[in-house]
């Protein structure tokens, strides 16, 4: 009995290392990133591998604010998600409404359509709503993005609410009926503050969706001024001097940790929330 | 009166649908039309009908580079998720070893790469990995007295190049969901498999895997569409407009793109998106069904 217990505290400890190793490896490449942000960009960038660790210095942080229009890819970024974030919910909250409550004809069909629908690759479509884009002059406006954005997380949206409704008992919502509350008044009242947390979870998810995506942004967005944080980076990255480079580490630094604090804060709801609906990107 | 009735659920989709309409519908349908057209840079205007042409370009014509496309796109799904699946297993199962106390704080830190903005974590590796001059690869390797390696120059290195990162940020999101389904297995039954004396690749076999199988087909089907899918790593990797640095990798996701955007050719791209939505919508029902049965 002792020996198995010796063996076992052995294999522990084996294992512990293993893990250190892993996460170690796991976190190399953010780590270097973040050390190259922090050092200044002669010593990190030259020599070998101990000279990447240079002096500590902030002025790469400063220089990405002050000197390159950081704040203004921020206005944009924040412009664009907000936006989103508010058409697609509010259009998907009233739709995934109506699927969980109503039965209606063609209600299932519609159902897996939008699966279907949602199975197309988003930059295939990218040519035709460029083509659709260019003649209605939505190109290089943040209307037309966030029409583009929205429209791409609606079909999830409505997915992830719809399930979340379908576990609301609807005995709620009749004993409100008898009291004499319109539909829309109950909808308003009664379901959404039940569904609260479904829907910052889901209107999390389309912000973080719009945050991080570069691909639309870079293509359809063609002056400086109406760039995203996704755009600016690309385009620091895109200048092939290692000058900015140091440049780049440090804004990717700042464009990652307030989506990393959103989603360690939502981690817990991650799996559920993307595994109910059956749906992703 | 039961008009009205019948037509509040729609009333309150149309705004969704007009939305989904604008964005999805109709670029699909579009990029049908477009796909029988002889659409092109010349003919961005002019252009007119031409039946199945650019079907039959990409499909029968060998050097149309399609069907290279769709191998590579095969492969690389494959060796993904292969790898992906098996990593993801071992190190759940380490994750979910008796007497581990720190598996909380491992868990946390191995989340990180699923947590970071894709696009940022490619980029980062495209520069503070991969980059010929100050990568750390190469830091590592010329301190070890080797010479320095190009990785995203040529097709093999960029393959492996591309997997290793895929693997890094899609194996948190794995590693959850079989953490996950491993906690639901009833321990009972390692119990009496320890009392007749299984060991471990039996307990493997027999226990665990027909345990969680159930549950983790939905993410690990969700998981292939989206390796199939993927676009970003090898486009920033290896062909971002600019900066190509000689691969030529071309996953058919990665081959529609250039043929609109680089080398505009948008008949013969759209006809290839349609060939990839067929391939997609053919696995979909497929996968439905496997699961329905699974499921019943």
């Amino acid at each position: 009995m002792k020996k198995r217990k010796i063996k076992h505290s052995l294999g522990l400890v084996c294992l512990n290392a293993v893990f250190i190793i892993v996460c170690f490896i796991t976190l190399v490449p953010v780590l270097y990133a973040f050390l190259l942000s922090v050092s200044d960009g002669s010593s990190a960038f030259a020599g070998n591998l101990f000279g990447s660790a240079g002096h500590f210095t902030l002025e790469n942080y400063k220089r990405i604010l002050t000197e390159e229009p950081f704040l203004l890819w921020l206005k944009n970024s924040v412009v664009l998600s907000l936006g989103t974030t508010v058409l697609a919910i509010g259009f998907a909250t009233t739709a995934s409404y109506a699927f969980s409550r109503y039965r209606f004809k063609g209600r299932m069909n519609i159902l897996f359509l939008l699966v279907l629908l949602n199975a197309f690759p988003q930059i295939l479509s990218m040519f035709a709503i460029f083509r659709l884009f260019k003649s209605f002059r939505l190109l290089d406006s943040n209307v037309g993005l966030i029409i583009v954005y929205a429209g791409s997380m609606c079909i999830f949206s409505i997915w992830n609410l719809k399930g979340y409704f379908d576990t609301i008992p609807a005995e709620i919502e009749e004993a409100s009926k008898i009291d004499g509350a319109s539909d829309f008044q109950m909808l308003v009242r009664i379901v959404l503050p039940l569904a609260r947390p479904a829907i910052i979870v889901t209107a999390v998810m389309v912000l973080i969706f719009v945050w991080n995506e570069y691909l639309f942004a870079t293509t359809f967005l063609l002056s400086g001024d109406k760039y995203t944080l996704a755009g600016g980076l690309y385009q620091l990255q895109a200048n092939d001097y290692s000058r900015s480079w140091s440049l780049f580490t440090a804004a990717a630094v700042l464009v990652s940790v307030p989506i990393l604090i959103i989603f360690f804060c939502i981690q817990k709801y991650m799996v559920s929330g993307l595994t109910a609906g059956g749906v992703k990107g | 009166m039961k008009n009205r009735k019948n037509a509040i659920p729609w009333l309150y989709s149309l705004p969704a649908f007009l939305l989904i309409g604008i964005v999805i519908v109709f670029p699909i349908i579009y990029t049908a039309y477009i796909s029988l057209t002889n659409m092109n840079l010349y003919h961005w205007n002019d252009f007119h009908l031409i039946g199945l042409g650019n079907y039959k370009r990409a499909l029968l014509k060998a050097d149309s580079g399609f069907l290279s496309a769709v191998g590579v796109t095969l492969v690389w799904t494959a060796v993904n998720m292969g790898v992906q699946m098996v990593v993801a297993y071992f190190i759940a199962l380490g994750l979910n070893a008796e007497g581990l106390k720190l598996n909380r704080v491992y868990k946390t830190l191995l989340m990180f790469p699923w947590a970071m903005p894709a696009y940022v974590s490619i980029l980062l590796w495209k520069v503070c990995m991969f980059n010929t001059e100050f990568g750390l690869l190469n830091k590592v390797v010329t301190a070890l007295g080797g010479v320095k390696l190009n990785y995203l120059s040529e097709n093999v290195p960029a393959f492996l190049a591309c997997t290793v990162l895929n693997l890094w940020m899609a194996l948190p999101f794995m590693i959850m969901m079989i953490d996950g389904a491993l906690q639901s297995v009833d321990i009972s039954l390692y119990e009496s498999a320890m009392m007749e004396g299984a060991g471990f690749w039996q307990k493997t076999f027999h226990i665990t895997l027909p345990c969680i199988r159930p549950i983790i087909a939905p993410s690990a089907i969700m998981t292939v569409f989206t390796t199939f899918k993927q676009f970003d790593i090898i486009y920033l990797l290896t062909k971002q407009k600019g900066s190509l640095t000689g691969a030529t990798l071309q996953t058919i996701i990665t081959y529609a793109h250039e043929n609109a955007f680089v080398s505009n050719n948008y008949g013969l791209s759209s006809a290839v998106s349609i060939l990839i939505f067929g391939i997609i919508i053919l696995f979909s029902v497929f996968t439905n069904r496997g699961l329905r049965e699974e499921n019943s």
